[in-house]
């Protein structure tokens, strides 16, 4: 094979095997691609090398045969002969361009060449053998380069001329196969030796090699490749059009025939689909109808296989109207059903008519499958469409008709689960149910609304769904619990679990905190979810977040903090919440896992904003962070209790900059504001993060911003009563209200609380209404180091005990008292007075108050 | 995903927390009778006049319909009376009693056999903790039938359903030693549960309850809905002991604590809050061990501060403003709107004084923790006493309590003295344990 189809057969594995490129659909592409799928690609690598060892000399045949070879299973195509021999012809051709190589092989002597070439002789033949037979080409080949050989070997014995290297490897390979080979197939070649050309003669016209060598030598003297490709797309519709005459009554032939067809190599789907549009007029009784759109819409869903494409627009839009039509025509014609369970009907020449015992004529298909299909080809459109084009809003429009046929479908299903006698399982309405689910789940119950209504106006009044009335359409939320009370109830496993999750989903963005959280904690999937699938997991971390975001609007700052921990902290949120790809630092990524991760995308409609995630996170954790910092000091363990790792790590970067400008971006502006949080700034503090641009994209930005606001007040006298309680004996509690303009009693309070909680030696003297600090707490630099080490004495005895018990494994019964003593330190430790104390005294506090779900499904199982 | 609709928490009218809609529907009916009875007396004023006609009415209407299915017919048809306003109650409720009675005969003879069996004393000593073999047993030697042992059961049925409480008891006692039937036997424990609350038998109740738990806790493991509403269930008929009875209190604060069933009240009713708030707070005094009473005041307040949207009423209230906001003043509040709720609670209504004192006792102690000096006047009002009694209140307390306090009676103020734990103190209490540690840690190496 020459260099110029090779560039193109390489072109399109390569494409293929990326899976990105978009293919069109001209004739041309489509040949590639049966092309490359009949040479595997082992074989590429070896015929690569050969033509570089075959030398330029060969090249003008060469490619003088690939035209004809490409142009003639082209033309064989477009004639209409039957799909196989056209593929046959096809090898023929290579099994002749190869013959051609090793006979121009022996001409120059070059065994390597011929070596190679006649393996892959070897491997072509295999596909072509017919009934046991080998073509006559290659058996005369092969006899011809076994006389050969013996020859070049009686010659090698003569002269004392040495072969070059690969010549004698080339030669000594072919020797060895070849006596091999020729066992197989010795009486065919005794023929040939016998007379050889009544032998090639005898029964040329069975084969198709000869038709295709008569075209091989008509079409060089046409013209160029590209004239032959003109000719070749003129004369698909002519043929096609004037070929065929449709009739109601060849209508399940036709079918037949496609059907038969389908998903083999060469099919020529575009072509189908235009004859079955055809049938879809000429179809009357609504039996050839169901069954022509059914295969219609599958034939079109092929057009988008293949894991990165989508399938094109029009063709999309057909199958929802083709699709909205069979739903139309199954809603009319109650007789006829599509049950998953029907039996094929073999009889082409009639169609099945209403028995006297049978209620129904039964189709086989899956409705539910059809659909499922359909959203899934509009995922995948939006997830290549960039999201920022008017295209993409324009395409998101037809998730409304969309909607409306999983509505349709859904009515469908009720309808006929209705009747116990057609067995309908009760999973393809729990899927088309979850469908439905996943397009509203996400989104304020305003566009639910005008979604519902829009649907319901598309279906005719008569018709009512049992399961989610009409009347439910305007009120989001009921629809919503309905329909996942419905899945909880009749599903198990992921069904459930997603039902669920999405429940929570809705109400943490409706603002039902307590709700949410209360299904997300009795839901006990912060256990289970590691066994989920990615899908779900990445549901559950969007659940999470949406939760966390909920409690950030309720003013919860820390619990909201700790629910979005497990996300914002990994630095990952991108994976996470499968809203992009992340960068891959080593590359260890495969591209086949890249190729999934890219698959599982959400379209960018359903995106939770990052930045604002990002915002709320960090401002949580400045809010929980900057008095606890300055609650630890300067103490020597300083490290001991971190909130958020990301937020340290980047405030200490911000620390580290010599000079700050004026903030930029979010980040900034949280990490000033921490800053003069730090400082006991908390105006400049409030400035800083209300002049953050993103919070406007929250519902309620002015309630969000006054009751951070309010945080900020609080935390900065927090913190401004640890920083500088050892400068003061007494506070009045008046000075502290006016500082920080908080109402003296909310002072108070903010005091009592700390008091009570033991984070700070002070005490509240209501009499004369100040802050008293208590002496003496104030560690020196060696009280505290020494305490440190005690601390750490004890850890080291209790690590000691744990590893022993661990080696032992609790077969050393000298730990059966250990228990008893363990509780001594612990209580020793916890009547540490003073600050010492309040450290864990206000740890445990907090720590029993949070709400306990944590656990975000990690990158590992994502990857997965 | 069970979650009961909000309570309305803003509400501030006693009648409002009034949890007798909620109890009901977890209660037997048996045991709401009490409660409705209970009710009624609230409406009887103390000059003996009925205050609310209408109230009063709607409850005896509750009353008929409570009994109507059971078997005490007299009961019901002089309830039936007042309700119509006749002399005689109609023919229906003779014929029914008559019926009754019959039904009853009839069980006694079925079941006579086999209860003279069993108070044969050398029947008795035959029988083995083997059910099966029993029953081969008294199948082989006297010719007991599964149906005899069945008919105790439902003569058990009877007379409960006739108010003989004592007697359903004893069959149901009997009919479990014999019985190999798993459902019947879990139903029986309940009935004898029921029984013995009903005639206020605690002793035999806290075994019944136990058997009850053993049983939610291990037959029902394979069906996590049952188990909820079981142990739910069980909770709620475990406020009778709880209340009446001193010895349960503890163990059945641990059954309230132990994280199973703390989830399922939280899940499905939440109301049982107070009670277990109550509960704590009255524990104060008697709890022996003082450090588990602060795990379980740390506890209930977790507890109520995860509720506090679901579930609020004065007492709830009273733990989340000392606890959790540290507010006295709405604290001591909270406490007086307290009192008259639990005056309105069947369960709650003899422990009002001890809930109040205890509760003056942790909010004195709070107090005294965040304070370093108050009036007596300040504390009097939030403690609810006046004058000399607040003084001679907090004398008590200061000798109760190890709170660090001296009255200056001319100032009209109290002084805390907080006392901190010096570093060295901290560093030696830290380190005291380490040296037996480590020897144990190394005879431990030098055994293996």
């Amino acid at each position: 094979m020459s260099r110029f189809f090779r560039g193109g057969d390489e072109s399109s594995t390569e494409s293929s095997s990326e899976e990105e490129e978009l293919y069109s659909t001209s004739e041309e592409e489509e040949e590639e691609e049966q092309e490359e799928q009949e040479s595997s690609e082992e074989e590429d690598e070896e015929e690569e090398e050969s033509d570089d060892e075959a030398g330029p000399q060969k090249k003008g045949l060469s490619r003088f045969l690939v035209d004809q070879a490409s142009s003639e299973s082209e033309e064989s195509d477009v004639e209409g002969a039957t799909k196989v021999k056209s593929a046959k012809d096809k090898r023929f051709d290579e099994l002749e361009a190869t013959i051609t190589a090793i006979q121009n092989g022996q001409k120059i002597n070059d065994w390597g060449s011929i070596a190679n070439e006649f393996d892959k002789l070897n491997r072509q033949v295999i596909k072509l053998q017919d009934g046991g037979k080998a073509p006559k080409s290659y058996i005369k080949c092969i006899a011809e380069l076994e006389d050969f050989m013996n020859e070049t070997l009686a010659k090698q014995k003569v002269t004392p001329k040495k072969m070059n290297a690969t010549n004698a490897r080339g030669l000594n390979a072919v020797k060895q196969r070849i006596k091999k080979n020729n066992k197989e197939y010795q009486a065919q070649i005794d023929a040939f030796r016998k007379d050889s050309d009544a032998f090639m003669e005898s029964d040329e016209e069975e084969l198709p090699l000869p038709k295709a060598t008569k075209v091989r030598f008509q079409e060089p003297v046409s013209g160029e490749p590209e004239d032959e490709d003109d000719k070749g797309f003129a004369t698909v519709p002519k043929r096609g059009g004037k070929a065929i005459t449709y009739s109601p009554e060849s209508i399940q032939k036709h079918l037949r025939a496609i059907i038969e067809s389908r998903g083999r190599k060469s099919t020529d789907r575009l072509e189908q689909i235009r004859v079955m549009e055809e049938l879809n007029k000429v179809a009357e009784t609504p039996y050839l109808k169901i069954r022509v759109l059914q295969t219609l819409v599958s034939a079109r869903f092929d057009l988008g296989t293949g894991t990165a494409s989508s399938m094109p627009l029009e063709h999309w839009k057909a199958a929802e109207k083709e699709l909205a039509a069979l739903l139309a025509l199954l809603e009319t014609h109650k007789d006829h059903v599509v049950i998953e369970n029907a039996e094929e009907w073999d009889d082409d020449e009639k169609t099945p008519v209403l028995g006297p015992d049978d209620k129904y004529i039964k189709v086989p298909g899956s409705v539910v499958s059809y659909i499922e299909r359909l959203d899934d080809e509009l995922t995948r459109s939006l997830q290549s469409i960039d999201p920022h084009t008017s295209e993409y809003i324009e395409r998101l429009t037809d998730e409304t008709s969309l909607y409306t046929i999983i509505l349709q479908g859904l009515l469908y299903y009720e309808t006929i689960r209705k009747d116990a006698s057609l067995e309908v399982p009760q999973e393809s309405l729990n899927r088309i149910i979850q469908r439905r689910l996943d397009h509203v789940y996400f989104k304020p119950a305003q566009v639910v609304k005008i979604l519902e209504e829009n649907a319901w106006k598309q279906i005719s009044n008569a018709l009512d769904s049992a399961i989610t009335p009409r009347s439910y359409s305007s009120e989001a939320g009921k629809l919503i619990h309905v329909l996942c009370d419905y899945l909880f109830e009749h599903s198990e496993g992921i069904i459930r679990a997603r039902a669920m999750l999405c429940q929570i989903y809705f109400l943490a963005l409706h603002e039902e905190y307590d709700r949410a959280r209360d299904m997300m904690l009795t839901s006990h999937l912060q256990e289970s979810i590691p066994n989920f699938d990615v899908a779900t997991q990445i549901l559950y971390n969007r659940t999470l977040v949406q939760v966390g975001l909920c409690a950030f609007r309720k003013g919860l700052i820390y619990d909201a903090q700790n629910t979005l921990q497990d996300i914002c902290g990994s630095g990952r949120q991108k994976e996470l919440l499968a809203q992009g790809v992340m960068m891959q630092r080593y590359g260890q990524v495969t591209p086949e896992q890249e190729r999934l991760e890219k698959q599982r995308q959400l379209p960018f409609h359903m995106h939770i904003n990052l930045e604002l995630l990002e915002c709320v996170y960090l401002t949580c954790s400045m809010l929980l962070e900057i008095p606890l910092l300055a609650q630890i000091g300067s103490s020597p363990d300083i490290k001991k209790r971190i909130i958020s790792k990301t937020y340290r790590r980047m405030l200490e970067y911000h620390e580290r900059q010599i000079f700050t400008g004026p903030p930029e971006n979010t980040r900034d502006h949280v990490m000033q504001a921490s800053k003069a949080l730090a400082a006991g700034e908390w105006k400049k503090a409030i400035t800083f993060i209300h002049s953050i641009k993103i919070w406007d994209l929250m519902p309620g930005a002015e309630g969000i911003k006054a009751m951070l606001a309010k945080q900020i007040q609080e935390e900065g006298l927090r913190t401004y009563l640890f920083t500088y309680a050892p400068f003061y004996d007494t506070l009045s509690i008046e000075t502290l209200s006016s500082m920080f303009e908080l109402d003296s009693r909310k002072v108070a309070e903010v005091v009592d609380k700390m008091a009570n909680h033991e984070e700070l030696a002070a005490a509240h003297d209501p009499v004369t209404e100040t802050v008293i600090f208590r002496k003496g707490v104030e560690l020196s630099r060696l009280q505290s180091l020494a305490l440190a080490l005690s601390d750490k004495a004890s850890n080291l005895i209790e690590t000691n005990e744990r590893t022993l018990e661990m080696r032992t494994q609790g077969s050393a019964n000298a730990f059966s008292r250990k228990d008893g003593r363990h509780h001594g330190g612990a209580r020793g430790g916890g009547q540490r007075g003073g600050r010492g104390g309040a450290r864990t005294g206000g740890n445990t506090q907090r720590q029993a108050g949070g709400t306990q779900f944590t656990g975000g499904a990690l990158g590992a199982a994502v990857r997965a | 995903m069970a979650s009961e609709p909000t309570t309305d928490g803003v509400a501030s009218l006693p009648a409002d927390y009034d949890l007798l809609h909620k109890l009901i529907p977890r209660l037997d009916r048996h045991l709401i009778f009490p409660l409705l009875e209970f009710s009624a007396d609230r409406l009887v004023g103390e000059s003996g006049e009925v205050k609310d006609k209408e109230k009063a009415r709607e409850i005896t209407q509750a009353k008929y319909a409570l009994l109507n299915k059971t078997n005490m017919i007299d009961y019901v048809a002089n309830l039936y009376c007042e309700l119509e306003g006749l002399d005689q109650p109609p023919a229906e409720f003779a014929e029914k009693r008559q019926k009754v009675l019959s039904q009853l005969d009839k069980f006694e003879q079925e079941s006579s056999k086999i209860m003279e069996l069993l108070d044969r004393e050398d029947v008795v000593n035959n029988l083995r903790s083997d059910k099966i073999a029993n029953l081969e047993f008294l199948k082989r030697e006297h010719d007991v039938t599964i149906e005899m042992v069945n008919a105790l059961y439902d003569f058990a049925l009877l007379q409960y359903s006739c108010g003989n409480y004592n007697d359903a008891s004893d069959l149901l006692y009997r009919f479990r030693v014999l019985s190999t039937d798993n459902d019947k036997v879990s139903s029986a424990t309940w009935g004898r549960l029921a029984c013995e609350i009903l005639t206020a038998n605690w002793e035999s109740a806290m075994e019944e309850l136990q058997k009850v738990r053993e049983g939610i806790d291990s037959k029902l493991s394979q069906n996590p809905l049952a188990q909820l509403h079981h142990r739910n269930r069980l909770m709620h008929w475990a406020l009778f002991p709880l209340f009446n009875f001193d010895q349960a209190r503890e163990p059945l604060l641990n059954l309230f604590f132990n994280a199973d069933y703390t989830n399922s009240f939280q899940a499905d009713s939440a109301w049982l809050l107070r009670y277990l708030c109550v509960a704590v707070i009255t524990n104060r005094r008697r709890a022996k061990n003082p450090g588990v009473h602060q795990k379980q005041m740390k506890d209930i307040a977790r507890i109520v501060r995860q509720e506090a949207y679901e579930y609020q009423d004065p007492i709830t209230r009273f733990v989340h403003a000392l606890y959790i906001d540290v507010r006295f003043q709405e604290a001591a509040d909270q406490l007086v709107l307290a009192q008259e709720v639990m005056r309105n609670d069947f369960f709650l209504l003899a422990h009002v004084d001890e809930f109040v004192d205890s509760a003056r006792h942790l909010l004195f102690e709070s107090y005294c923790k965040v304070c370093i000096r108050f009036t007596l006047e300040d504390i009097g009002n939030k403690l609810g006493l006046k004058g000399n009694e607040a003084v001679k209140w907090i004398v008590n307390a200061i000798r109760d309590t190890r709170v660090d306090a001296k009255i200056n009676y001319k100032e009209g103020t109290v002084y805390i003295n907080h006392q901190s734990t010096s570093a060295y103190q901290q560093v030696i209490e830290r380190t005291k344990g380490s040296f037996f540690r480590s020897a144990v840690l190394g005879a431990a190496i030098a055994r293996n």
